[in-house]
Order: C-alpha cells, then sequence, then structure tokens
C-alpha cells in the first residue's frame, strides 16, 4: 500500500527531501516505517521525532492504512 | 468569530485585535510576539519559520476550542507569520476577547504556552556563523 511521508525543517535536512512516496506491507504501523526511515537516513536519530498520521499526532503503534500522509519531524518551536 | 490564519506578510496587530470584539466583551488582550536579536547570548541575523500548514491550523484551531471550554472567554484571533523574519517582525499574534480582563490574560498565557508546545511549525535561527533549526522542550500530542 502507498503511504505519503512528510519531513519538515530539521528532518528535511535529515532526509534531504519535504517527501516521499513509500511501498509498506498492509498492516504496517509508524514505529515500523520510522525504523525503516532511519536505516535510509540515520542523520534522523540525532534528534528526538514527533509523528503525525493524517494530521494528527500518532505514535510508533499507530497504524497506517493505503493513501495515508505521515509527517515526521522534531519538537516545534513555533511562537 | 474565531479565527486562526498563516501568512507570509507583515501582521497587523490592530486588525487582528479588532477582529475579535463581540459586543458582550469589555476587553482584549492581545500578545504581540517578535523576533529577538539576542538569544543565549548569540546574535541573531534573522530568522525563517516553516509550518505543517493544514495541521498547524487544525492545532491552532483545537486550542481556540480548549480555551472556550476552560476559560469565560467570548473570541480568539491567533495569526502565525511563515517565512523570513526580520529582528523586530512579529511572529505571532493571539487575541483574546471576554467579558472581563482576568479571563482574557489567562485564556491568552494558556494558549501561547500551548501553541509553542503542540503547533507544528519550526523556527530557524541564521547567525552570522551558521544556522540552526530549533527543537522545542517539550513532547507534544500524544
Amino acid at each position: 500500500m502507498k503511504v505519503r511521508v512528510l519531513f519538515f525543517g530539521a528532518t528535511a535536512a535529515a532526509a534531504g527531501t519535504n517527501t516521499l512516496e513509500l511501498n509498506l506491507d498492509d498492516r504496517s504501523n509508524t514505529g515500523q516505517v520510522y525504523d525503516d526511515l532511519l536505516e535510509r537516513f540515520p542523520e534522523l536519530s540525532r534528534h528526538r521525532l514527533l509523528f503525525a498520521v493524517n494530521q494528527e499526532y500518532a505514535s510508533r503503534s499507530t497504524p497506517l492504512n493505503a493513501g495515508d500522509e505521515l509527517a515526521v519531524f522534531t519538537a516545534v518551536s513555533g511562537g | 468569530m474565531d479565527f486562526t490564519e498563516l501568512t507570509t506578510h507583515p501582521i497587523d496587530i490592530t486588525s487582528v485585535a479588532r477582529r475579535v470584539v463581540p459586543p458582550e466583551c469589555g476587553a482584549t488582550v492581545t500578545l504581540d510576539g517578535y523576533v529577538r536579536q539576542i538569544t543565549k547570548g548569540r546574535e541573531t541575523l534573522h530568522l525563517f519559520y516553516e509550518a505543517y500548514e493544514p495541521m498547524a491550523l487544525k492545532e491552532m484551531e483545537k486550542l481556540i476550542e480548549q480555551a472556550k471550554r476552560d476559560f469565560e472567554i467570548s473570541h480568539v484571533g491567533i495569526v502565525h507569520r511563515l517565512g523570513r523574519l526580520e529582528i523586530g517582525e512579529t511572529s505571532v499574534v493571539i487575541s483574546v476577547a471576554a467579558p472581563h480582563r482576568k479571563a482574557a490574560f489567562a485564556a491568552c498565557e494558556w494558549l501561547i504556552r500551548e501553541l509553542k508546545r503542540t503547533v507544528p511549525i519550526w523556527k530557524k535561527e541564521v547567525y552570522a556563523d551558521g544556522e540552526v533549526w530549533i527543537e522545542g522542550d517539550s513532547a507534544a500530542g500524544v
């Protein structure tokens, strides 16, 4: 199933991109995708990371469905 | 009416404050957050803000809903600027209108604290000798 991954700020710098399309097994969760991304972009491990699935905060155990949008980012610093 | 906005244009604080005033209110408290030149002894040349825009707007709306449950306030307006900001420019405005000022002050303080904790916006500080994406202190969401 296809899932779109979004990066912002420091995670975009670590991944060298703002967006990635991934092909996953049907029963993947956020944590599994994160582990894969870490292998692909080791620099991500230098940061404490947050996740959002379809624009709602998520955790490693949050399941993913086809067409989902997974965002991976560092602790926010707006304001 | 409540409103939440992201913009790349300079923010007119007065117009934000005026947009939240309904007839039953007696006070509007407005926070004007702007770019500081000296942070932890380092001199900033300028800032850059990036956002996960659709989620940032949703999180700001959730904060307003929560603030209206927790405080006796009437309306809230939040505007956050994105892109490059120079020293002294306003990055965020939060206006809270309420029948009484005590609730407006308390809600405004709560809103800026929670915005900085949960809304997916990131600040990059640009110094003479480098630049860095700032990472927040506390974990958000779940």
